[in-house]
């Protein structure tokens, strides 16, 4: 399985080099310190600044209070904090075409992207969702930083299973209940939902003040349409629904031209709402992926 | 259905191929083809699995095959028994039930070697008591284990019985009494329904009821019935705790009732009457009741409504003179003198037992659990209704006319109380629970969900709900190691572990015990049962009486129903259905067979991929 690959060592030595480049690199007040993790050794102090009601008593600078009789309190610039979490789809239809393999291609890209943020000593998570019968199910890892904890995704990253519809819009929202901090969210999907849907997940990831980055990931075969021709029933994996079609060249030519135009209206909406918008389109085109989409994603060398 | 569904999956495997496709929405802009699915074209393959799925369909519908019908056929006949306490009464010297068999033995004898037949009894219901079978002596060995019950015999039974011999050729019934013409023609209407009419005339004189009274207050009563059509002489001997209370002859006149009052009795507890004179049935020969206990013991009755205080204390004063009763307000309760005490019977009306230490509690009007209390109450109150009727009770059935109340709680009744009485709201269909008791192990715990304010226990017109209070008290204040109970009734005694019936003719059986703690059973001879579990004993005395039942005067019988005898000969030559099934399974295995030698060939011939 293709998923496999992401914990080659060969393959990751390609990515050791690699660093994940953000607009983000959170600064915490120290009167406003939200998270636990901020503190410790290596945060830098920034500034100074009058005490006002609210702040951090423990952060008040006594020497200065004692010399100037004045309430002061230390304000620090934290190492680079981000939360990276990396979303999967894996719905019925990342598993169709078979051949395609779109769900190996979607985690090693994932990994790999993982793989990267944990040179930073971000703290990395992945998700991975699908439809279920009493809503969407949404698993998440728990977050690692250092890249020798790397290896503990790999039972989750070999595990992951096509099944359920996709509910894109839903699982977002699944994931946006549970307690977050703003930071990088990528999602990999083959967004084959309705255009509302996917644009109703990416704008409340936005909502809540993500970094939004989307991987469209396809198939090579369902991007080409390469079907022998003939009369076929085509069922729909994910709803079942059935259509007679009769495949020949031109039809091949209208199922390549709606893909392009489904990945032109999304790519249109990331660009309007400040998300990266990157293309995986087929498991041969991996190497050329990450040496040419990873650096539209913030990923530098 | 199986040939259709063998031809949809050709249709099916034959039509154009399926795709799964990720999303149809990439193939929205690819136009409907205009050609259909092919037409099924089916072959030799097709007709193999065809057939030998309809050889195999055929099989498991058990298709049978007319054939000829071997020699020696033969039939089922039904002998079905009245075992009402009837058929215990005894005509000169053998009792009805003996004449029975003696009848059935000489019909059963009469008919041809191979025919079988089946023993069914019925009186509270019926029951297959000898499944059919040809072995004469394990039919007569049936039969002489035939034992009457001191029951009525239903006619409800009767149709049962009737409906459990109905695959019988020939059903015979045998009965002291004539059975409803229309329940024997609705069983049978081709007239192969035999009625044998069992028992003579005969006298018999049976205690109707016995009412101890109150023990050093009031006399008791004893009614004893004729039910021949002349004087009869009987001698009637009264026992309290075995101790002679009265012993006299009497009289009766033909198809009177004679009332016996005797002295109050100086104690309370088991009072039995008997007659001693020997009568054709002996069932209703004997009586029992329990008299009220006479030591003092204190009852204590709470009631925010003085008079509704005042009415209770009266009847339990009523039902027990020698009860100390002391009544309170419940709000003074805490603070008074009787906070401390013990009391054999807590009467509480529309409000709770907290801190009320008693062997027996019966809620009145219970009040609704109110928030902060602690202790869940015993009855939980779901809700209440502005008025209530009183519609049937669970020993007498349905009242005549329903008792208008006024208002009353709903209460889910726990698992371990029996409902006493039931009732519905004014203009609506719902029934509840009006009256309950059971017994846990705090004690026994009673239940009436009316209120009785406004003296509505001394209103003349709701009779019914003062008798059902009485009743209910009676119950709550009863001994515990002693029950009086009818035959045929459903007695359950809480003993909280498994226990041991010890019936009146001394046969024992294991009870267990339900998951609340109780074991049930159902008397059916008069007499003493004993049931020890536990760390007590139990005795429980059956009564029977049963106006219709004991009256043993003969009933005109029945020729119309009356057949003679016969019994069918074995036909000789018929047609008769012989299963096919072993047959058609063999042509099935040999099309399969025949199917997997094609498929092998072409394998053989163009490779596994295009079979």
């Amino acid at each position: 399985m293709l998923a496999t690959r992401a914990f080659d060592p060969e393959f990751l030595q390609h990515l050791d080099a690699l660093a994940l480049g953000t607009k983000r690199a959170r600064t915490v007040r120290a009167g406003r310190r939200s998270v636990g993790r901020v503190l410790g050794s290596g945060i830098e102090p920034e500034n100074f600044r009058e005490y006002s009601a609210g702040d951090d008593l423990r952060f008040l600078d006594w020497n200065a209070f004692a010399r100037l009789d004045d309430l002061t309190v230390r304000t620090y610039r934290a190492e680079r904090q981000i939360e990276l979490t990396i979303i999967i789809d894996t719905s019925a239809s990342m598993g169709v075409p078979q051949s395609d393999d779109k769900l190996g291609l979607a985690a090693v890209l994932g990994a790999a992207l993982a793989y990267i943020g944990m040179g930073e000593n971000d703290s990395v998570r992945l998700a991975a969702f699908s439809g279920g019968r009493r809503g969407p199910r949404l698993q998440t890892t728990r977050f690692y930083q250092r890249r020798e904890s790397f290896f503990a995704f790999r039972p989750f990253v070999t595990g992951l299973k096509c099944e359920g519809d996709t509910r894109l819009s839903a699982a977002v929202a699944e994931f946006l209940r549970a307690p977050h901090h703003a930071g990088i969210v990528i999602l990999l999907s083959d967004f084959l939902v309705s255009p509302m849907d996917s644009e109703n997940a990416l704008a409340q990831l936005v909502a809540a003040r993500h970094e939004v980055k989307a991987i469209h990931v396809m198939g090579d075969r369902e991007c080409a349409a390469s079907y022998p021709p003939g009369a076929y029933r085509v069922r729909d994996c994910e709803t079942g629904e059935l259509r007679e079609v009769t495949f020949g060249a031109h039809e091949s030519e209208l199922c390549r031209r709606r893909v392009e135009q489904h990945a032109e209206r999304l790519s249109s909406f990331c660009a309007r709402h400040g998300i990266v918008y990157s293309r995986a389109f087929g498991v041969s085109n991996l190497d050329a992926i990450i040496s040419r989409e990873f650096p539209r994603l913030g990923v530098i060398a | 259905m199986s040939l259709v569904a063998l031809v949809a999956i050709y249709l099916r495997s034959r039509a154009r191929p399926t795709i799964n496709v990720s999303s149809l929405m990439l193939f929205e802009e690819v136009p409907a083809p205009v050609a259909k699915s092919r037409i099924l074209r089916v072959d030799l393959l097709f007709w193999l699995e065809a057939l030998a799925l309809a050889a195999m369909t055929l099989a498991a519908a058990g298709f049978y095959l007319l054939g000829p019908q071997p020699v020696g056929r033969h039939q089922l006949h039904a002998l079905v028994f009245d075992l009402g306490a009837g058929m215990e009464a005894v005509d000169g010297r053998i009792s009805r039930l003996d004449e029975a068999r003696r009848r059935a033995r000489a019909l059963v004898s009469s008919a041809p070697a191979g025919d079988a037949f089946s023993i069914i009894g019925y009186a509270l219901e019926a029951r297959t008591l000898f499944a059919p079978s040809a072995s004469r002596n394990e039919l007569f060995a049936a039969l002489d284990k035939l034992q009457p019950m001191a029951v009525a015999a239903r006619p409800a039974a009767l149709r049962a019985a009737l409906l459990d011999a109905r695959e019988a050729a020939t059903i015979d019934i045998f009965a002291d009494r004539k059975p409803a013409k229309e329940v024997v023609r609705e069983a049978r209407p081709d007239g192969r329904v035999a009625v044998h009419q069992v028992g003579q005339a005969a006298d018999n004189v049976a205690i109707a009821s016995l009412d101890p009274g109150v023990p050093r207050s009031s006399p008791g009563h004893c009614v004893l019935r004729n039910f021949s059509n002349r004087p009869v002489e009987c001698e009637l001997e009264i026992d309290n705790n075995g101790r002679q209370v009265m012993r006299a002859p009497l009289i009766i006149e033909p198809r009177a009732q004679a009332i016996v009052t005797f002295r109050p009795l100086a104690e309370g507890g088991l009072l039995r009457a008997r007659i001693i004179t020997a009568d054709a049935l002996a069932a209703d020969n004997e009586r029992y009741a329990l008299a009220p206990a006479i030591a003092q013991a204190r009852v204590l009755v709470l009631s925010p409504d003085a008079d509704s205080r005042d009415d209770l204390a009266r009847i339990v004063l009523a039902i027990n003179p020698n009860f100390v009763v002391t009544a309170l307000d419940p709000v003074l309760y805490p603070s008074s003198s009787a906070a401390g005490q013990r009391f054999a019977l807590a009467v509480l009306h529309d409000c709770s037992d907290a801190g009320v230490n008693a062997s027996a509690r019966m809620f009145i009007f219970p009040e609704p659990r109110l928030p902060g209390s602690k202790r869940p109450p015993l009855v939980p109150v779901s809700g209440s209704v502005a008025v209530a009727e009183l519609e049937s009770r669970q020993d007498s059935g349905p009242l005549s006319t329903p008792a208008l109340l006024g208002p009353a709680r709903i209460v889910s009744l726990p698992g371990w109380m029996d409902s006493l009485a039931r009732g519905a709201p004014i203009g609506a269909h719902d029934s509840l629970p009006l009256a309950a008791a059971g017994r846990n192990r705090e004690g026994e715990v009673g239940v009436l969900t009316f209120d009785i304010r406004n003296h509505l226990l001394l209103d003349p017109d709701r009779l019914d709900a003062l008798v059902l209070t009485v009743d209910t008290l009676k119950r709550m204040v009863a001994a515990q190691n002693v029950k009086v109970v009818a035959t045929g009734s459903f007695v359950a005694v809480s003993t909280f572990g498994a226990a041991t019936l010890t019936a009146p003719d001394g046969s024992t059986i294991a009870l267990q015990q339900d998951q609340w703690g109780r074991v049930r059973f159902r008397p059916l001879n008069v007499g003493r049962y004993l049931i020890s579990g536990g760390q007590h004993e139990v005795a429980v005395y059956a009564n029977y009486y049963d106006a219709a039942e004991s009256d043993l005067a003969p009933s005109p019988s029945a020729p119309e129903l009356e057949r003679p005898v016969q019994f069918a000969a074995p036909v000789r030559s018929e047609n008769y259905p012989e299963p096919a099934g072993v047959l058609l399974i063999a042509v099935a295995t040999l099309l399969l067979l025949a199917e997997s030698a094609l498929i092998a060939q072409r394998a053989i011939r163009w490779g596994v991929r295009y079979v």
